[in-house]
């Protein structure tokens, strides 16, 4: 296609009225040194760690302290030791002493302690408000001062991309300069940036030298894809069954999960201080919840509505290193929803398909964001699943901001989440403040679940909190999974979907995230050529 | 015209202009502050379990959404006075920088729209008015008419469809080949990287020309004047370009000018579709993330925009049009 008709192109520049040489026009292929990327990634407020860049995927330009490996385990980075006090509330961390910014600065302590003390007040997108302060006694060491102990804070030691003091300014987010495995060339707003490989970079060295990142619209880049002008493209696993030339897919798992969100108290009248009202006097029967659980046929929902990319989600941190392995349960269980029901009173008397108590139907409205096809295909699926064992789910779309602000404590709500910290879980499940917006949502209260999610943020080593992040899930007694209250109904974790280059091995990706494109390139430093 | 004259003309204007810049502002900040969209909830976007109410504050204080949208507006409007447009939300630095950047790339977008529909669709008008019910008229009637009612991010899609992907003579995104610099690239990549876009707008653009031409043309080749030349014996071609242009030519010049606001509106959309880098995406993200200082420096922006190309007519019009200087002169 691509070369077919020269003398065309010839045609349609006459036909158009332009004449001019065709050879000044052909775009510039990219050889081994340089690839082009379409997977997102443009921040539309520049490339500064201070106001929130990087904590989703990697940062690029910038390195952190620790980071997570492709099995999530946490190592070092800049870091060479880290320890925390008895009290939990005092984290001593050393940091090696070769490492220069690529402009050839030295990067000391006191750059660790500017970047994490002008974050705490900076009014971006990280929430360092538990930092008391951060200090470097000298060139090597850091000392945390934390307001409360909180395990979870290591999160930002492997988010916060260091940068260096004195050149921290105004300007910095659309000029960064850090000391990560790339340093950055240019970036034209809306269209593409380019960026090198740091020969400064202290750790492995990026063998692609050049990278270009294409910020165009989807449909934009699957069709500079084809035409063999992209190495990597991220996609909508809608788009994924399809051949492009040259190209091979990749398809990363990811925590990236949706379920079903029960309010759990009933409705007496209650609101919140902002005057949104609250609870729901079916889902708040855990009978209901269960069974709603135990009837979805989750691999169905893979099949069907993620077209096979993806697998079941049976809590909200499947797979992670502080998953719970007993949650797990058989699902597409019709009979035992049935059972459950029956066992809490819920039976179809009057005939008429749905089941009812104390003269209440089992119906609720399940809400999802009207703009998100994949979340209405949920919504849709599984209120047919449920038919099945007599409960009325009515699929409702809405805007999220009027799910935000009229609709969210008193209905069933399809959300979407996937961290890489567990603090995601305590924010979900710990028993919320009288105004909760996302953060527990549906006012679960268990306080045995507080007491371990409490323990673990109290934990000395992050290793330490991981039990007590798995009882939280379940105990052998209780706990927010299925067996215990079934809090929510998790039903998917999405696969992120790639196309790439024949001749590009991107090595093992990471578990991802909530939000697919960037974190593709944690391990980008690792990426190589396979062809001449 | 008298010099005195030319200031008077000139003080009308800038006290409309004035008016018209307070109403829009006021207006506009009203329109904006009524939206339903929390800009810090865009802001935060996937990071919403990550911020705590606390954080929000911190942000809605550096952004000053923390007081009462009263007291935003003065605060707003006071800067403006003093030429300080403020700092735009999303980008995070300040709105003047913002559309300076991206207003050059769209610039040559529709200063090239803008040109090829109103030469094409001058052109088409008065080859269509001249004889009218002929083939010709049908053929341009029946293309002017369709493209009236066909939205512009369709014509783009469907150039994009052919021309970039099915038989891929032009490109299909961007201002210029990726991987390279703006100054690496030559005047010819940036034309050819311009061109689909440019044509989606003008494709569109010639509709409106062309009818109202043709409607004035048709207007004057029935009018006694054009009668008595022919009764002289001038041919159609010499009754066109003598008598009948000029009388043409004035609602193409109301609506060329006019249209600058059309165009600005047709290039959001052509921007979309092309991934073109311009002022047209940027009014996009600013609505749907509710960045109030950038998406009011675009209004006011565009209005003093639409404001000069306006008044721009009503100067070319006093030296096509004789009658006008005499009614200017008394």
């Amino acid at each position: 296609m691509k070369r077919k008709a020269h003398y065309l192109k010839h045609f349609t520049i006459a036909l158009l009225g332009s004449a001019f040489i065709m050879g000044s026009m052909e775009t510039v292929y990219a050889d081994k040194e340089s690839i082009i990327l379409a997977i997102g990634g443009e921040n539309p407020e520049g490339y500064d760690p201070i106001l929130g860049w990087g904590s989703y995927g990697n940062p690029l330009f910038q390195s952190t302290l620790l980071k997570r490996d492709a099995d999530l385990k946490i190592v070092p980075d800049l870091a060479v030791d880290w320890s925390l006090s008895e009290d939990s509330l005092i984290w001593t961390v050393k940091i090696r002493a070769d490492v220069a910014f690529s402009d050839g600065s030295p990067l000391t302590a006191e750059d660790v302690a500017f970047t994490f003390n002008t974050a705490a007040s900076a009014g971006g997108l990280l929430d360092l408000s538990n930092l008391q302060k951060a200090e470097a006694p000298d060139d090597e060491t850091i000392i945390f001062t934390l307001k409360t102990p909180d395990i979870t804070f290591m999160q930002h030691f492997i988010s916060l991309g260091i940068v260096p003091e004195k050149l921290y300014g105004p300007g910095y987010a659309r000029n960064p300069i850090g000391s990560g495995p790339y340093k950055f060339v240019r970036w034209d707003e809306g269209q593409q940036m380019i960026v090198e490989a740091n020969d400064r970079y202290y750790g492995d060295k990026a063998k692609i030298k050049k990278l270009v990142f294409l910020f165009s619209e989807e449909n934009a880049a699957l069709a500079a894809a084809r035409a063999g002008e992209v190495d990597v493209l991220g996609i909508p696993s809608s788009f994924a069954n399809q051949d492009i030339a040259g190209m091979k897919l990749h398809v990363v798992k990811s925590v990236d999960n949706r379920g079903l969100m029960f309010p759990l108290v009933p409705n007496t009248g209650k609101k919140t201080p902002d005057g949104l009202a609250i609870g729901n006097d079916v889902t708040s029967d855990p009978a209901i919840r269960k069974a709603v659980n135990y009837a979805i046929n989750r691999q169905a929902l893979v099949d069907g509505v993620l077209d096979g990319y993806g697998r079941p989600a049976y809590g909200v941190v499947d797979d992670m290193p502080w998953d719970n392995n007993k949650i797990r349960f058989h699902d597409n269980d019709p009979a035992k929803a049935i059972e459950i029901l029956e066992k809490a009173g819920w039976v179809d008397a009057n005939g008429d398909g749905i089941v009812e108590k104390n003269g209440r139907d089992a119906e609720f409205v399940i809400l999802y964001n009207s703009k998100d096809i994949l979340r209405q295909g949920l919504a849709l699926t599984v209120s047919e699943m449920l038919k099945r064992v007599g409960i009325k789910a009515i699929p409702q779309g809405e805007s999220w901001d009027r799910i935000k602000k009229e609709l969210t404590h008193l209905h069933v709500v399809v959300y979407g989440f996937g961290d890489h910290s567990p603090l995601e879980m305590y924010k979900l499940y710990h028993t919320s403040g009288p105004e909760p917006l996302y953060w527990n949502a549906g006012f679960y209260s268990n306080p045995v679940v507080d007491g371990y999610l409490d323990q673990a943020l109290l934990a000395k080593t992050f290793e330490d909190s991981i039990p007590y992040w798995q009882k939280a899930q379940w105990d052998g007694e209780t706990g927010f999974a299925v067996s215990g209250d079934a809090a929510w109904a998790w039903l998917v974790n999405l696969d992120h979907t790639y196309f790439i280059n024949k001749c590009l091995d991107v090595g093992q990706s990471q578990m991802e995230p909530h939000g697919h494109g960037w974190p593709i390139t944690a391990n980008i430093n690792q990426w190589q050529w396979t062809c001449n | 015209m008298p010099q005195s004259l030319f200031l008077k003309f000139l003080l009308q204007k800038s006290i409309k202009l004035l008016v018209l810049l307070g109403a829009v502002a006021l207006l506009s900040f009203f329109l904006v502050s009524r939206s339903p969209i929390d800009p810090i909830d865009a802001y935060v976007g996937a990071a919403i379990l990550k911020i705590s109410p606390e954080q929000r504050e911190v942000i809605a204080d550096r952004w000053g959404l923390d007081k009462p949208p009263a007291e935003r507006f003065f605060c707003w409007a006071g800067r403006l006075v003093r030429g300080d447009f403020g700092i735009s939300t999303i980008y995070n630095e300040p709105v003047l920088s913002v559309i300076g950047k991206r207003f050059i790339t769209s610039f040559w977008l529709m200063l090239l729209a803008w040109s090829f529909s109103g030469v094409l669709g001058f052109l088409l008008g008065i080859a269509a008015g001249a004889q009218e019910e002929s083939l010709l008229d049908r053929v341009i009637r029946l293309y002017a008419f369709t493209m009236a009612s066909t939205p512009t991010f369709w014509v783009g899609m469907v150039l994009l469809t052919i021309f970039s992907i099915e038989l891929d003579w032009t490109p299909i995104c961007c201002a210029w080949p990726p991987g390279m610099s703006a100054e690496e690239t030559c005047f010819w990549q940036r034309l050819h990287h311009l061109l689909l876009p440019a044509l989606t707008l003008s494709l569109i653009g010639v509709a409106q020309i062309t009818l109202h031409t043709r409607g004035k043309m048709i207007e004057a080749m029935n009018s006694e004047y054009v009668i008595f030349a022919r009764a002289q014996g001038d041919s159609t071609l010499g009754i066109v370009f003598r008598h009948a242009v000029r009388n043409a030519a004035l609602p193409a010049i109301t609506l060329q000018f006019a249209s600058l606001g059309e165009l600005f509106g047709g290039a959001v959309l052509a921007e979309q579709v092309f991934s073109y880098p311009g002022l047209g995406k940027t009014t996009v993200e600013a609505g749907i993330r509710g960045d109030v200082p950038l998406l009011l420096g675009i209004v006011i922006f565009s209005a003093i925009f639409v404001f000069f190309g306006n008044t721009l007519a009503d100067i070319i019009y006093k030296y096509i049009d004789p009658r006008m200087r005499r009614m200017a002169g008394t």
